[in-house]
């Protein structure tokens, strides 16, 4: 049967560093050297101080949920073997926020505030992405 | 947020002519053809000759991918040859955002009689594309306006206490609305029930919690006051306008208010009113939780009382805050919020389908940008319109 791919992040010159820690397992976000605002996603300007100067830094990987979805009528149809599947805006530790989805969690259970950590699943040679779990 | 002080601006122009294509399933008809359709019956509705236009604001859609020259090719389509003309993409928050660029223009002396239109044919291509930014949204499943609302959704539920059966609320009131709308795509009247029934697209949205597609245009005329009042139609006034740009709407309650705020905020100022005095009111409803977070952010209600004020009927046309009165995106069509210009009009002109009795103010608002961003980037604008 005809099978059509999901959708698979770009990975361009600003993010390349963030994929190549998800391949490692590892979560990472900008830093600004300058003034230390913590951002993501990854941009080439600070948008606190729009310094250029940037680190990266290893993100604990736990957080919380901040809220999620459960999608019955994707918009994609790759996504429709998946149905019903769950997505999540997890808010990290440090304070950033991002889209994942939480496996290994049924949908009745999943909760505001649940405390989650993240696991990293290999999608080919270049896109690992990072996934949550509860943190028990 | 800077805010200017707009008064030298207020009641400067008005609304002269108000046009909609058809719209519904249309699959035959251009996006450039429903922008010359609409565009030709509001220059016919104002009564104006088409040589008198020297400005054109066209909203391209983003389905149309890489179109240079947009406005300037409608332009030409319809015989105009303006002295200024651009294409303007702000999502469902450009019609105001284009009548606040008219105002300006002619403020300026730029221009005398701006045509403002916008047509859209949603031919499925098959072909997604990868837009800058959604590459940490999209792999998860997450796409579009439709997920993102569903995020605003379960967090008001979880701010607020909202229920579904609220929003359902918001959907009945609408589509009350729509069914005395000959023109609306959707008119047999509903029920909470219905709306319960409605299947899940992304818990916690129903079906009934989004927004049609529609095929379809809207255009209408911004001219100065002065020359409107010599024009075939009543002088509807633009009174105030605003527009607040977010990058956060997922954060919408931080400031009490939410994303928007300012908008409205800045739009009551230039008008010299404020919420208590707008009579009926056009909520950019692309999704019923969208309609929770204006009624909040523009000042109709407090935050906590966002559901009750939805649930007690308040949006009907008999209600406190006539909301949406030819049916919305939700049950009259999705023409980006040119539908709500029009209505927002028609309510100045004692012409509506579901009049309001007596209006003089009435307000219209939009909202749009790029949802499928994480996090997202949205504009809202407003403007209040005043009977001449």
């Amino acid at each position: 049967m005809f099978q059509l791919d999901k959708p698979m992040p770009g990975i361009n010159e600003d993010s390349a560093p963030y994929w190549e820690g998800t391949r490692q397992g590892e979560l990472r976000a900008q830093c600004c050297s300058d003034c230390g605002h913590l951002r993501f996603p990854p941009a080439i300007v600070c948008p606190k101080c729009l310094s250029e100067n940037t680190t990266w830094r290893r993100l604990s990987g736990r957080g919380t949920v901040y809220s999620f979805i459960i999608v019955h009528r994707p918009q994609h149809p790759a996504f429709l073997d998946d149905v019903p599947y769950n997505v999540a805006i997890i808010e990290l530790e440090e304070g950033l926020r991002m889209h994942t989805n939480i496996v290994d969690c049924s949908d009745e259970d999943l909760r505001i505030g649940m405390p989650v950590e993240a696991v990293f699943e290999k999608i080919n040679d270049e896109v690992t992405l990072p996934k949550f779990r509860h943190a028990r | 947020m800077r805010m200017a002080d707009l008064k030298v601006l207020s009641e400067q122009t008005a609304i002269a002519g108000i046009g909609l294509s058809r719209f519904g399933k249309f699959p035959g008809v251009s996006s450039m053809g429903f922008a010359l359709e609409a565009s030709k019956r509001a220059i016919e509705d104002a009564g104006i000759t088409r040589d008198s236009i020297d400005g054109v604001l066209v909203l391209m859609s983003p389905l149309m991918g890489e179109q240079h020259g947009w406005a300037s090719r409608v332009a030409a389509y319809l015989g105009v040859t303006p002295s200024f003309c651009s294409t303007m993409d702000m999502g469902g928050a450009t019609p105001i955002g284009m009548i606040q660029t008219a105002a300006m223009l002619i403020h300026a002396g730029m221009c005398t009689t701006v045509l403002c239109t916008f047509g859209c044919q949603n031919s499925p291509k098959g072909v997604f594309p990868m837009l800058f930014g959604s590459e940490f949204a999209i792999p998860y499943g997450d796409i579009g306006a439709i997920t993102f609302m569903a995020h605003v959704g379960r967090r008001q539920m979880h701010e607020l206490g909202v229920t579904s059966e609220q929003y359902g609320a918001i959907a009945v009131a609408f589509r009350a609305h729509a069914a005395k709308n000959p023109d609306a795509q959707k008119r047999e009247p509903i029920t909470l029930e219905d709306h319960q029934r409605s299947p899940v697209i992304a818990d916690p949205l129903r079906r009934l919690d989004c927004c049609l597609i529609t095929d379809g245009g809207g255009a209408c005329i911004v001219t100065s006051a002065e020359r409107a009042r010599d024009l075939r139609q009543p002088l509807v006034l633009v009174s105030g306008f605003g527009q607040m740009h977010s990058a956060e709407i997922i954060r919408p309650w931080d400031n009490g208010r939410g994303g928007g705020a300012e908008a409205a905020e800045a739009a009551y100022k230039m008008a010299g009113v404020g919420p208590k005095d707008i009579q009926v009111v056009q909520l950019y409803d692309g999704f019923t939780p969208l309609v929770m977070h204006e009624l909040v952010a523009y000042g109709f209600c407090k935050a906590g009382e966002a559901g009750s004020f939805v649930a007690d009927g308040n949006l009907l046309c008999e209600g406190a805050l006539p909301a949406n009165t030819a049916g919305g995106l939700l049950s009259e069509g999705h023409l980006s919020g040119f539908g709500h210009v029009a209505e927002a009009v028609r309510q100045i002109r004692g012409t509506s389908y579901c009049q309001v009795p007596g209006a003089e103010i009435s307000m219209v608002t939009g909202y749009g940008g790029a949802p499928h961003e994480a996090p997202p980037t949205v504009a809202y604008t407003v403007a209040i319109l005043r009977c001449g």
